[in-house]
C-alpha cells in the first residue's frame, strides 16, 4: 500500500506539487493522467525516493521514505520496480546484463539462475536472441520491452511505470499495455501508471487520478470519471480541446 | 529568475537590492563548492569501502591513459620546444652562457610544468569526458535506474574514475616530463648547439622537487575526476544540460588546478626551496 | 583488446588520418566562409552585440582570477633563483617577459577555450541535434551570417582584449607576490618592467592571442556544427573541441615563436 500525505515540492518559487494526498490500496493499478507539466512523473519519482519533497510524507508498505537515509532506503527500493520514461538502459551493458542487473544487485543467485531468468523473460516480452545486443542497437519499442523486463525481473510487489508508451506507434503501445495487463492479472502487485494514452489505459487500471498544475483534480474509477459532470475532467478523458 | 523572485527584488529598497545582488553572485558559487565537497567526501568514503569494481578501475585507467597519451605528448612536446626557444635566446642575451640551462629546465619541469600542464590538459580531456559521460547518464535517467537498484551512483561511477585518475595522472605526468625534456633537449642541441650530455644535468634536483612533483600530480589526480563528476551529476534537461555540464567541468577543473598549483607551489617554496 | 593484425592496424591508422583530414578541411572551409562574410560585413548586429556581452563580460572574472594566480606562481617559481643570484632587479623583467610573450596568451587562451569555446560548441551542438539549424535554413536565414560570424567576431575580439586585461592582472599578482615572498618593492618591480620590456614583447603576445582567438572560434564552431547523436553527441563534441583548441594553441605558439625570432 502506498499512502501519500500533504506532499509539497517547489522549483524555485513555483509550486510544482501542491498538497497531494493519495492512497493506493494493496494490489491495485492506478492510472495517473493529466496534461504535460502537471507533475505526474515528479510525483512518481517522489514515491520512489528519487526526488525529495519539501514537505509531506510518503509511506510505502508502512515505511516512511521522505527523509530516510540510503541504507534504510535499500530495503524499500528492493520492493520497487520502475520503468523509466527515457528507457534508462545502461548503454555500457548488453541487453542480458541490463535485465539481470536488479537480480545481480540483490545477490543470492548464481549466474546460471540469473541467465535462465533473463532468457525466460526475454521470451515473455517477445525478444528472443537479443541477449548480446547493446541498447543502441534496438528500436524504441524493443528498448521499452527491455526496460519492462528489467523492472519486473525481481518480481517486486510495487511497480512504477513512467510513460511506458511515450513515442511509440499504436501497435507497439498495444503490446506494452498487454504486458502491463498481464502483470496486473497475476495479482498482488500495487502499481502506478503515468501516461497520456487514455485510450490504452482505460481497460488496464482499477482507478484513475487526474492531475493538473501540481494538484489532484479528480480521482475515481472509470465509471465515476465518465459520469463526472466537471468540464475539465470530461474534456481530458475524451481528448477534446478546451474552448 | 522566476517571476516571483523578480517581484520580490522589485519590492526591495536600493540598498537591500545591492546586498541581494551580492547573493546572485555568491550563492551559486558557494552551492557549487559545497556540492563538490559533498561528492568528494562521499567518493572517499566509498573508495575505502567494499566492493570496489576493480575491472571497471582497470578499464577507466585504460580509457584515461589511452585517450590522453597522444594529446599530452603533443602538447608537452611543443611546450618543451617553446620554453627552450624563449629562454635560450634570453639567456644568451643576458647571461651569455647556456651550460646551466638544462639543469634549471629539468628542475622547473619537475616543480611546475610537467605536473601542472599535464593536469590542465587532463582537465580538458578527461574532465569533459567524465562530465559528458555521467551527464548523459543523468539526463537519460540511467543514474536514477542505478539508484532504484540500490547501486549508489558515486560508488558505482565516481570511485572507479577517481582511482584510475589518481594512478594515470601520475603516470602521464612522468611521460610528460620525459617528452618535454626530450624536445627541449632537441631544440637546445639544434638551435643553440648545447651538447646533449651538458644539457642532461641532474645536479640541481633535490628530494623536494620530487616530493612537490608527486604532491601536485596526486592533488590534480584527485581533484579533476571529482569536479567533473559533480558537474555531470548536476546535469539536468536534455542535450543542453550535457553541454552545460561539460563546460562547467572544464572551467571548474582548470580553475581548481590553477589554485592548487598556487597553493602547492607556495608550500614547496616555504618548506623546501627558500 | 584483441591482437591487431598489421593490415587492421594500417586501416585504423588510415581511418584516424581520414577523420583528422576531414576535420581540418572542414575548419578551413568554415574559416573561408566566415571571412567571406566579413568583407563586406554581412552579419546580424543584435546577435553580435549579445555575443560580445556574453563572451566578454561573462568570462572576465575567470580570466582575472587565472591571470592573477599565474603571475603569482611565476614569481614563486623564479623566487629561489632570484634569491640565489641576488637578482632582485631582474624579477620584474623576467615575470613581464614570460607573461607578455608566453604565459599570458597561453593560460588565457586555455581558460578562454574552456569557458567560451566549450560553451560555443555546446550551444551550437544543442541547436544542431534539436534541428534548430535546419529550422533557420528553412526560414531562409543563413546560419553562417546569423550564428557563426557574430560568434567569430566576439571570440576573436574578446580574446584580444581579455589578454590585455589578463597581462596586466598577472603583473599585479606577480608584483604583489614578489613583495610578500621576496621583499621586492612594487616600484623596483615596475621600474624593472619599464626598463627592459619593449613594446615588441607586448605586441608579440597580442598577436598570439589574436591567432588563438581565431583558432578557438573556428574549432569550437566547427565541432558544434558537426554534432550528431543527441545528448551523448553534444558531450563528445565539446570534448573534441576543447582538446583540438588546446593542441592548436601550443602548436601555433611554437610556430609563431620560432618564426618571429
Amino acid at each position: 500500500m502506498i499512502r501519500i500525505a500533504e506532499v509539497y515540492k517547489y522549483r524555485g518559487h513555483e509550486c510544482v506539487i501542491n498538497g497531494v494526498n493519495l492512497v493506493i490500496p494493496q494490489g491495485t493499478q492506478v492510472g495517473l493522467i493529466g496534461p504535460g507539466g502537471a507533475g505526474k512523473s515528479l510525483l512518481m519519482k517522489i514515491c520512489a525516493g528519487l526526488v525529495r519533497p519539501d514537505s509531506g510524507s510518503v509511506l510505502i508498505d508502512g515505511t516512511e521514505v521522505v527523509g530516510i537515509g540510503d541504507v534504510e532506503m535499500t530495503s524499500v527500493r528492493s520492493k520497487i520496480g520502475m520503468l523509466f520514461q527515457n528507457y534508462a538502459l545502461f548503454d555500457f551493458m548488453t541487453v542480458e546484463e541490463n535485465i539481470g542487473f536488479p537480480l545481480r544487485q540483490l545477490g543470492g543467485r548464481t549466474e546460471e539462475e540469473i541467465r535462465d531468468e533473463v532468457n525466460r523473460l526475454l521470451l515473455a516480452v517477445d525478444l528472443p536472441n537479443t541477449q548480446k545486443l547493446f541498447p543502441n542497437e534496438l528500436s524504441g519499442g524493443m528498448k521499452k520491452r527491455v526496460t519492462f523486463a528489467r523492472a519486473v525481473i525481481a518480481n517486486p510487489p510495487i511497480l512504477f511505470y513512467d510513460d511506458p508508451t511515450a513515442g511509440l506507434d499504436p501497435v507497439t503501445s498495444g503490446k506494452i499495455f498487454a504486458l502491463l495487463e498481464e502483470r496486473r492479472a497475476r495479482g498482488g502487485t500495487t502499481s502506478i501508471v503515468v501516461s497520456h494514452d487514455i485510450l490504452g489505459m482505460r481497460d488496464i487500471c482499477d482507478s484513475f487520478v487526474l492531475m493538473d498544475h501540481g494538484r489532484i483534480v479528480f480521482s475515481g474509477t472509470r465509471e465515476q470519471i465518465e459520469a463526472s459532470t466537471r468540464p475539465f475532467v470530461g474534456q481530458f478523458w475524451r481528448g477534446e480541446a478546451d474552448d | 529568475m522566476t517571476k516571483h523572485t523578480q517581484a520580490y527584488v522589485a519590492a526591495l529598497s536600493p540598498t537591500q537590492r545591492r546586498i541581494a545582488q551580492l547573493g546572485v553572485v555568491f550563492v551559486p558559487i558557494v552551492t557549487q563548492i559545497t556540492d563538490i565537497l559533498r561528492v568528494g567526501s562521499l567518493a572517499f568514503y566509498y573508495a575505502f569501502k567494499k566492493p570496489i569494481r576493480w575491472r571497471e578501475v582497470l578499464q577507466q585507467s585504460f580509457f584515461i591513459g589511452n585517450r590522453s597519451l597522444a594529446f599530452v605528448m603533443i602538447v608537452l612536446g611543443f611546450l618543451g620546444m617553446i620554453l627552450i626557444f624563449q629562454s635560450g635566446f634570453q639567456a644568451k642575451r643576458i647571461v651569455g652562457d647556456l651550460q646551466g640551462m638544462g639543469a634549471l629546465y629539468l628542475q622547473l619541469l619537475f616543480r611546475e610544468f610537467a605536473p601542472t600542464v599535464t593536469a590542465l590538459m587532463l582537465a580538458t580531456r578527461v574532465g569533459t569526458g567524465i562530465a559528458a559521460e555521467i551527464g548523459s547518464m543523468v539526463v537519460t535517467e540511467q543514474v536514477d535506474a542505478l539508484r532504484m537498484n540500490n547501486a549508489e551512483p558515486i560508488q558505482y561511477l565516481v570511485v572507479p574514475r577517481l582511482l584510475a585518475s589518481i594512478v594515470m595522472t601520475f603516470v602521464l605526468s612522468c611521460v610528460a616530463l620525459c617528452v618535454a625534456f626530450g624536445t627541449g633537449m632537441f631544440v637546445a642541441n639544434t638551435v643553440f648547439e648545447v651538447n646533449v650530455a651538458t644539457f642532461y644535468n641532474t645536479s640541481l634536483l633535490e628530494w623536494g622537487d620530487l616530493i612537490i612533483f608527486s604532491l601536485k600530480a596526486l592533488a590534480y589526480g584527485i581533484t579533476i575526476p571529482i569536479i567533473a563528476s559533480q558537474a555531470g551529476l548536476a546535469a539536468f534537461g536534455g542535450s543542453e544540460g550535457v553541454g552545460t555540464a561539460t563546460t562547467m567541468a572544464v572551467v571548474n577543473a582548470s580553475l581548481a588546478v590553477t589554485i592548487l598549483d598556487f597553493v602547492l607551489s607556495g608550500v614547496g617554496y616555504i618548506f623546501f626551496f627558500s | 583488446m584483441q591482437a591487431l593484425s598489421p593490415s587492421k592496424l594500417l586501416s585504423r591508422f588510415g581511418a584516424a588520418f581520414m577523420a583528422i583530414a576531414l576535420d581540418v578541411g572542414g575548419m578551413a572551409v568554415l574559416l573561408y566562409q566566415i571571412l567571406r562574410c566579413l568583407v563586406p560585413p554581412r552579419l546580424d548586429g543584435m546577435e553580435t552585440w549579445r555575443n560580445l556581452y556574453k563572451v566578454g563580460v561573462k568570462s572576465a572574472p575567470i580570466v582575472v582570477v587565472t591571470a592573477m594566480l599565474t603571475g603569482a606562481i611565476m614569481v614563486i617559481q623564479s623566487g629561489a633563483l632570484v634569491a640565489q643570484f641576488d637578482a632582485f632587479g631582474l624579477l620584474g623583467w623576467g615575470a613581464a617577459f614570460a607573461t607578455l610573450r608566453e604565459v599570458g596568451p597561453i593560460m588565457i587562451g586555455l581558460m578562454f577555450s574552456g569557458r567560451v569555446g566549450a560553451n560555443n560548441t555546446a550551444e551550437l551542438g544543442t541547436m544542431k541535434v534539436t534541428d534548430q539549424i535546419d529550422a533557420l535554413r528553412a526560414l531562409a536565414i543563413d546560419p553562417i551570417t546569423y550564428l557563426l560570424v557574430p560568434r567569430f567576431i566576439a571570440i576573436v575580439l574578446m580574446m584580444f582584449l581579455l589578454t590585455i586585461v589578463g597581462d596586466l592582472t598577472a603583473l599585479v599578482g606577480g608584483a604583489y607576490t614578489g613583495q610578500v615572498l621576496l621583499g621586492v618593492s612594487p616600484s623596483l618591480f615596475a621600474s624593472s618592467v619599464i626598463e627592459y620590456i619593449t613594446l615588441e614583447d607586448l605586441f608579440n603576445g597580442l598577436f598570439k592571442a589574436f591567432t588563438f582567438g581565431i583558432a578557438i572560434a573556428v574549432v569550437s564552431s566547427h565541432y558544434g556544427m558537426t554534432t550528431s547523436g543527441g545528448a551523448v553527441g553534444v558531450g563528445r563534441s565539446v570534448n573534441n573541441s576543447v582538446v583540438a583548441s588546446a593542441v592548436l594553441i601550443f602548436v601555433l605558439d611554437y610556430f609563431i615563436t620560432s618564426i618571429l625570432h
